[in-house]
């Protein structure tokens, strides 16, 4: 992030706690955010997203730091007086209310003037598509179609900065896919500054432009999807981003001259070897043998070695492994290999001719090799 | 689980028993207001009317006559006075239930509230008697009115604080965060989703108004504010004769609750037991 | 800031209730108190009021009518409410149980509820009347009486029935209380308790109450508060006769004010009755917190 961006950020959030009690929720949380960027919050649940999207929304008091949008303090104003808008999870739309009013409220409350509001209602409908719906109540309307007003809400008065909190958790698996899309239109239509809470890491990687992954109150990796799927800071992070998510698997590496050897003990008899001719731990000195944590993304242990039988020998390895189970999944099949004391999951083609109990050659991307810290899960 | 035919006779005698012990006494009543005036002192008593006789309806429902009057003033009373507390009280308790629902008003305060009207009456009733006195107010439906609306307060804010716990808090958020003001927010938002909680508790607070006596009979001396049931007491303490009178008159009062009570008995009781048993 | 902008409207949210109970609970109470602590008297005709002390205090402490007026009420409260407890945990129990007509009994018993307590005390004051009243002739046709007795003229018999006038209206309040209570008793409880093999009288006792043993207690306590202060129904009923009999405490202090025009003492005494309500209502706050913190855990 350089100065300038710094600068110009929508949101700049430093050093934000956030107390109830004696429990600290939010620890010294520090993010800044370009216009236009569309950063979403993820971690598991109880992490504090919520809170820290309710900070930011002013309706939840924060303890000590600082808030500013748009280059203005706003740590001490109303939530109205934010230029903010927010989308709840359970979309929070008035019941006694037609959809058209849900969507001007904001415009009433303001005395913003009828036609004026009309217009602006019927835009914002328009790119919604939900025109037809304007004279029905909340109750008259399905899950899509209130998410949608919810939106319409937000989006009426222009603010600066759009907040979601988990917008689309309370609809059905397939609803939610086509609505994922849709936000990810809206954005790219509107170029709307937008901060988005979840805890499926899917719609992180699918919705960011950066994402930011929390835990227990604490900020762990603020990046592209690409960095923090490729180069996860620590285990969790590694861990909770990626379905099925990155193998961890406890092993040993050894500096050997211009490769690190790694021994990957396994059950059935003599460790699985690798080498990595790449960097490697940074930690390890020439010669030195560690015990460490190794990931890989089940992308990166594929049957390539069955079909093309192309090792390069060097990023690309190939080794024999006893498959404990097969799971085929439609476009790919999952295979259960037993490695450095975890259930490692092999990612195969669907057509791969394997069975549960076969030894197959498995193929090592190390290019895409991570490396933790055991006691720490620190990226090395 | 099957019941035996000893546990059936049993199960049937109760429920028999308590619908006689509960309906006798309103039976009876109604019974002895359209009974003739003599079946009514005939010993033993005549328990079937010898002949049906409505006329006490009909002279307590008409303007002439000493005992119209009476009745009918006190009901005008009664009406304006149950009603104008019922809804001063609501206009009080909404905020006050809301400042202790979703501004954490302590709970220790809205305790008190409760207290207040748990003390007895004596307590209070003096320095109001020598205030009203004072300021001229004694023997005006207007006085009943405030100190009414004070001892409806109490229990209106706490049931409509119970119904405000219950909605749902972020559609509230959203009102603030679309720029919308607390009495805003109240009005626009809150009250709509409330409006079945403000019915009930509108209806309970009429009903304890309905039925005070002890102000009333303090406060009133005459036919421009006596409500019902001083009225009644007074018909009860011996200027009428003709207990079918009396009886008439109560059936008259009893009426307007009873249906109210009947027509919105699930309202009624969960707003009763909610009332008197959580805190 | 959201916090401090709602400290603020919390208390003018407020205000307007705070203002009404103020002045007509608050106030009135302290000026009570002061009363009790002079020997001021109703008058047309201003008179001196002095300040006499504990005077009035000494004085009340130690008048046996007062004494036996306090009794009274207190025999009034734990008899009519000890009786709406039993009947009410009884009905409830009854209308639990399922059978044709359950639904139009469980609204039939709203109606005592419904009655205005005047109208209640009315109608059984013409039910016991000594000549023409339904109590004597029914009792006298089903050969339990032989003679027509003074059912509230008597100074034996009076605070009873006034009692089981109380009783009639007051006990629908218990069983619905009880009744929605019960309907939380979990089944499986009930039944496992079967298969150990307790009856039904020992699976009531040490299943059943327990479970509504927290809304019970807070329901009574309530209707303790209530009857303590018990006043209309006297009034109305026996005019706190015959031979003061049915003098409450209540009925004291209104006939120590408004008949004997004292207010200085009278006032004394509404203190001490308040006092003994102040403890009641705490008791029923401590009860009652129990009961929503165990409620809800
Ligand atoms: N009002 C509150 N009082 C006390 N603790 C709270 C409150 N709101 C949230 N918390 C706690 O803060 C933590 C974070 O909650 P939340 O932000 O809702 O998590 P998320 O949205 O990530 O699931 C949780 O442990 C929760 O119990
Ligand atoms: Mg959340």
């Amino acid at each position: 992030m350089n100065a300038a961006m710094t600068q110009d950020a929508i949101l700049k959030i430093s050093s934000l706690q956030k107390r109830y009690g004696e429990v600290n929720v939010l620890k010294d949380i520090d993010i800044s955010m370009a216009p236009g960027e569309f950063l979403v919050l993820v971690g598991p649940s109880g992490c504090g997203k919520s809170t820290l999207l309710s900070c930011i929304s002013g309706l939840t008091d924060i303890s000590s730091g600082t808030i500013h949008i748009a280059g203005r303090d706003r740590t001490n104003d109303e939530p109205a007086d934010r230029d903010i808008a927010m989308v709840f999870q359970s979309y929070a739309l008035f019941p006694n209310m037609s959809v058209e009013r849900n969507i001007g409220f904001g415009l009433e409350v303001r005395k913003v003037n009828e036609a004026e509001k009309k217009r602006k209602v019927a835009e914002v409908a328009d790119l919604l598509k939900i025109e037809h719906l304007l004279h029905r109540r909340p109750a008259e309307l399905s899950g899509g179609q209130r998410q949608r007003v919810a939106m319409g809400r937000a989006l009426v008065r222009e603010p600066k900065l759009f907040l979601f909190d988990e917008p689309l958790s309370n609809l059905d698996a397939k609803l939610r896919v086509t609505m994922r899309t849709e936000i990810k239109r809206i954005h790219q239509t509107t170029g709307a500054s937008i901060v988005y809470v979840t805890h499926d890491q899917i719609e992180a990687m699918t919705l960011a432009s950066r994402i930011v992954v929390m835990k227990d109150g604490v900020v762990q990796q603020i990046g592209t999807p690409q960095e923090i799927y490729n180069k996860p800071v620590n285990a969790f992070v590694a861990d909770f981003m990626g379905a099925p998510s990155m193998n961890l698997m406890t092993g040993t590496a050894t500096r050997e001259g211009e490769h690190v050897r790694l021994q990957i003990p396994t059950p059935e008899g003599p460790p699985l070897e690798l080498f990595d001719y790449g960097p490697g731990p940074e930690t390890l000195a020439a010669g030195d043998t560690a015990e460490l944590t190794i990931g890989l993304r089940p992308e990166a242990m594929t049957d390539l070695g069955l079909r093309s039988g192309g090792m390069d020998g060097r990023t690309l390895q190939s080794a024999d492994c006893l498959l404990d189970v097969v799971e085929p999944a439609g476009a790919d099949t999952y295979a259960v290999v037993q490695l450095g004391g975890t259930e490692a999951v092999a990612r195969l083609s669907a057509d791969a001719p394997v069975a549960a109990g076969q030894r197959v050659p498995i193929a090592f991307d190390l290019s895409k090799i991570s490396y933790f810290d055991i006691a720490s899960g620190n990226r090395l | 689980m099957r019941r035996s035919l000893v546990q059936s006779i049993l199960l049937y005698g109760c429920a028999l028993l308590l619908a006689a012990f509960t309906a006798g006494p309103l039976l009876w009543l109604a019974v002895m207001s359209i009974s003739a005036p003599t079946d009514l002192t005939e010993v033993p008593l005549r328990w079937i009317p010898s002949q049906l006789d409505f006329s006490r309806y009909a002279a307590l429902l008409s303007l002439d006559g000493g005992n119209g009057e009476r009745f009918l003033s006190a009901l005008r009373n009664s009406i304006l006075t149950a009603g104008g507390a019922t809804a001063a009280a609501l206009l009080l308790a909404i905020p006050a239930a809301y400042a202790f629902s979703r501004r954490q008003a302590s709970m220790v305060l809205l305790f008190a509230f409760l207290a207040t009207i748990m003390m007895p009456p004596i307590t209070y009733v003096l320095p109001l008697y020598s205030t009203f006195s004072s300021l001229g107010l004694l023997n005006h439906t207007v006085t009943l009115i405030i100190v009414y609306t004070a001892m409806l307060l109490p229990f209106a804010t706490w049931l409509m604080k119970a119904n405000i716990d219950v909605l749902p808090v972020e559609v509230e958020q959203a009102a603030f965060m679309e720029g919308a003001g607390t009495a805003y927010t109240i009005r626009q938002v809150v009250l709509p989703l409330a409006l079945p909680a403000i019915a009930a508790t509108a209806m309970l607070s009429f009903l304890v108004a309905w039925d005070e006596f002890f102000y009333a009979l303090i406060f009133t001396n005459d036919l421009s504010a006596k409500t019902l049931p001083v009225a009644i007491a007074d018909f009860s303490a011996g200027r009428v004769t003709d207990y079918g009178v009396i009886a008439s008159v109560g059936v008259l009062a009893t009426l307007p609750p009873a249906i109210l009570a009947i027509a919105f008995q699930k309202f009624i009781v969960s707003g009763l037991v909610a009332g008197s048993v959580k805190g | 800031m959201l916090g401090r902008r709602q400290k603020r409207e919390k208390w003018i949210l407020l205000a307007p209730a705070l203002a009404v109970l103020a002045l007509i609970t608050l106030i009135p109470l302290a000026n009570t108190l002061w009363l009790s602590f002079t020997d001021t008297r109703i008058s047309a005709l201003p008179e001196p009021v002095h300040f006499i002390g504990l005077e009035n205090y000494v004085y009340a402490l130690t008048d046996p009518d007062f004494q036996e007026a306090l009794f009274r009420t207190l025999y009034f409260t734990i008899v009519s409410v000890g009786l709406e407890g039993v009947l009410g945990v009884a009905v409830a129990v009854l209308l639990n149980q399922e059978f044709r007509g359950r639904t139009l009994l469980r609204a039939l018993i709203i109606l005592p509820w419904a009655v205005p307590t005047i109208v209640n005390a009315v109608a059984w004051r013409l039910i016991y009347h000594p000549d023409y009243g339904a109590l004597n002739s029914l009792l006298f046709q089903l050969g339990i009486i032989s003679d027509y007795r003074s059912w509230i003229g008597d100074p034996a018999t009076a605070m009873n029935m006034v009692i089981l006038a109380d009783v009639w209206k007051n006990f629908p309040l218990v069983a619905y209380v009880a009744l929605a209570a019960l309907q939380t008793v979990p089944e499986d409880l009930s039944k496992a308790a079967a298969i150990e093999g307790a009856g039904p009288w020992k699976r009531f006792c040490s299943i059943t109450l327990p479970w509504i043993a927290g809304p019970l207690m807070v329901v009574m306590v309530l209707r303790t508060i209530e009857a303590f202060r018990v006043f209309d129904i006297i009034y109305v009923m026996t005019g706190g006769g015959p031979a003061d009999s049915t003098k409450t405490a209540s009925f004291y202090v209104y006939q120590e004010y408004f008949n004997y025009l004292r207010s200085g003492s009278g006032a004394s005494y509404a203190v001490l009755v308040a006092g003994i309500s102040a403890v009641l209502i705490v008791f029923y706050y401590s009860v009652t917190k129990r009961q929503t913190a165990g409620g809800a855990a």
